[in-house]
């Protein structure tokens, strides 16, 4: 047992920092389908956008001014993101997840195109922050140092985010919103401003983690429909609306895309679409899903 | 003239112009701008010829260097190949077969191109090997790798100015046997129809030559990110060498991955050459330096030819060429000796024309000839360094010539 594990040690620590990237990306996407049943296809693209921020500002050289400014641009420029999606799914309220999919796909698309336009299709590289560009030694094993920070940014945005929603009023107000969205109404709150306070939120994060997921995975163009993809699955895995749901996916899917691969390489392209059918299975509104969701 | 689909009225038109053109053109016979409607053979001296090429999605990058290859040839030769004029129509290839295949039938039927250069994507270069054949019309392809597109899918009419697949891994697999890494070889590669030729391919040489494979991982093509899962069972495995085949954004992913981990400097790192070309190498930076990887170009090849492309194009674009620049400028001068033998230009005559050419003596890649219809050309040993500019391949040894 100890043995597996030291053989293992890396694949594991590896799937946490994939897990803690995943949750920053998912948890936004979670909350704005969970509460408003808003199914925003535009997640990946703002990722994306982030990723590129984040290229733009690093300008492949290792600089924390450069990381932090990047961090900052892509956090205002996905909460005005968030904004304006909120604004333009306003109108399909209640015309089923299909338009809304439509809208945010396109938007998704524009947004890729775009940014191929403005930055070529080459593969773009971000760079860590110096003191985190280069590997150091845990336990034997040489492991990038910017992959343990992530794991420790994403536990502190979990916690963080986790208080917000299950310890103050406004978290109340959202997961009231998430339960029972007329009753929120009717007793006089104005759903469409926790529905944009959520949606910019999210934004905000999914666009974050692109800059976080720069050094791990670049800037390259189709990689917005790669995370979007890696986010569903989480959300669905999790469940719902559920900050908590979001976290378990995520760590979930990073175990399973990391150690799962490493234990069973052959079985590698099934792995990621395994693990969902299973839950699916087992437990059909993900495993930390509502009971009474909107059918 | 280029109006797609002509209905009755725009014909009539089109022809009126053509006929202004004409007799416009009597008083200055220089005529140096585009043909006028409907010329397709004047007098011998025209050629159409259809470049496809991606001007979008992945390989776009591609596309741009071979466009810009064939662009700096015509340049150079006054728009002339054998004696022909040549009128270039672009046509985008995109990703795959779902876009090159209709691109490639638009360019027969609608355009009615004598000659068509260009293709990515083995597959379109497969699924339209038919059409191809129907129209009787020559395709010269400056990429597409696939064994099987000359081999067992071999068409007449389609010749190939790149490389295959086998080439470069069957010459890195013989060197790493002559070299003997202890503990063996780790293979990876994605798992699609090139990264499976080129194990074949390696595994032919090097378990030929008496070399052990310590390990290997087909990698999911297109949807990994992270290598680590696969990167960690090297250690592992007691391996001394890694050879890979990756190319593009899989290429930077690995090669810094590969370096993050720590393997860079206990297991060294071998490729076939899209590992470390064109413009993926800036990407990969500092991780880069040191591989090893086995091509049939490289910028640093010393020779007249070379000196002259490279000075050339990068006074043009103000970049390095790659590979796939060098191959659609082959396709180029393999097209301009066939034409200058041949006065018809059905596919049948050049391609005969083709097959009669003797050996292709200045190329940038060094000489080289068809074996079949796919070049057979030397393969070199290539070390990423650091120089003043960046970072380059630098030309370690030739490794031999080496047939499809």
């Amino acid at each position: 047992m100890t043995e597996w594990f030291a053989d293992n040690f890396v694949s594991i620590l590896n799937g946490l920092a994939i897990g803690s990237l995943l949750f920053i990306l998912a948890v936004g996407l979670s909350l704005v389908f969970g509460m408003m049943d808003v199914l925003n296809l535009g997640h990946g693209a703002l990722y994306l956008i982030g990723a590129y921020v984040g290229y733009q500002f690093t300008g492949g050289v290792s600089s924390w001014s450069g990381f932090l400014t990047a961090l900052a641009v892509a956090a205002a420029f996905g909460a005005v993101a968030g904004l304006i999606l909120s604004v333009a799914t306003q109108p399909l309220v209640g015309r089923g997840h299909l338009d809304q999919a439509l809208l945010t796909l396109g938007v998704a698309l524009v947004v890729a195109e775009v940014i191929s336009i403005i930055f070529g299709d080459d593969v773009q590289n971000v760079v860590a922050p110096p003191g985190l560009n280069e590997s150091i030694q845990v336990f034997g094993n040489t492991y990038p140092a910017y992959r343990l920070a992530l794991i420790g940014i994403g536990a502190v945005l979990a916690i963080g985010v986790w208080l917000v929603i299950e310890k103050t009023s406004l978290g109340a107000l959202i997961r009231a919103s998430v339960s029972d969205r007329e009753m929120v109404s009717a007793v006089g709150v104005d759903n469409r401003k926790v529905k944009a306070g959520v949606f910019a939120f999210g934004s905000m994060l999914a666009a974050v983690a692109g800059v976080l997921g720069g050094p791990v995975y670049g800037a390259r163009t189709g990689l917005d429909e790669t995370v979007l993809l890696l986010a569903l699955v989480v959300i669905v895995i999790g469940g719902l609306g559920s900050v908590r749901g979001a976290l378990i996916g995520a760590l979930v899917i990073g175990q399973v895309e990391s150690l799962g691969k490493a234990l069973y390489p052959d079985f590698a392209s099934f792995m990621l679409f395994g693990a969902l059918a299973l839950v699916l299975i087992v437990r059909p509104r993900g495993l930390f899903g509502s009971k009474v969701g909107a059918g | 003239m280029t109006q797609p689909i002509l209905s009755r009225r725009n014909a009539l038109g089109v022809f009126g112009l053509a006929g202004l053109a004409a007799t416009a053109g009597c008083g200055s016979s220089v005529g140096g701008g585009d043909s006028g409607g409907g010329s397709s053979s004047g007098g011998g001296g025209a050629i159409k010829v259809g470049l496809i090429v991606p001007q979008d999605g992945v390989y776009t990058p591609l596309g741009v260097d071979m466009k810009n290859a064939w662009d700096l040839y015509l340049d150079q030769h006054d728009g002339m190949l054998g004696g022909y004029e040549v009128e270039t129509i672009v046509a985008d290839e995109g990703e795959g077969p779902d876009t090159g295949v209709p691109a490639i039938q638009g360019l027969l039927t609608r355009d009615n191109v004598d000659v068509l250069v260009g293709i990515v994507n083995s597959a379109s270069a497969l699924g339209s090997a038919e059409a191809i054949a129907a129209a009787k019309k020559v395709l010269v392809i400056s990429n597409a790798d696939a064994i099987a597109v000359t081999g067992d899918a071999r068409s007449p009419y389609i010749w190939r100015a790149s490389f295959t697949n086998a080439q470069a891994a069957f010459a890195m697999g013989e060197y790493l046997a002559g070299q003997q890494p202890e503990g063996g070889v780790y293979l990876m590669a994605p798992d699609y129809a090139a990264g499976q030729e080129t194990f074949v391919a390696f595994k032919d040489s090097y378990v030929g030559g008496g070399g052990t494979i310590a390990g290997e991982a087909l990698t999911p093509f297109g949807t990994t990110q992270d290598f680590q899962p696969f990167l960690s069972a090297i250690p592992g495995s007691g391996a001394g060498a890694t050879f890979v085949f990756y190319s593009g954004g899989e290429a930077v992913s690995f090669v810094q991955q590969y370096a993050s981990l720590g393997l860079k400097d206990s297991v060294p790192l071998y490729g076939s050459g899209f590992l470390t070309e064109g413009s993926v190498l800036e990407a990969q930076g500092e991780a880069a330096v040191g591989i090893q990887t086995a091509l049939h170009y490289s910028t640093e090849i010393d020779n007249p030819a070379n000196t002259e492309f490279v000075d050339a194009y990068q006074g043009a674009y103000d970049v390095l060429p790659t590979c796939f620049a060098v191959q659609t400028w082959d396709a180029a001068l393999v097209l301009d000796l066939a034409l200058a033998e041949t006065e018809d230009l059905s596919g049948d005559a050049v391609s005969e024309a083709l097959g009669g050419l003797a050996e292709i003596s200045d190329s940038p890649r060094g000489p080289w000839s068809f074996d079949g219809q796919s070049p057979k050309h030397i393969e070199y040993l290539r070390e990423v360094q650091e120089s003043d500019g960046g970072l380059i391949n630098v030309v370690v040894e030739e490794l031999g010539e080496y047939g499809q």
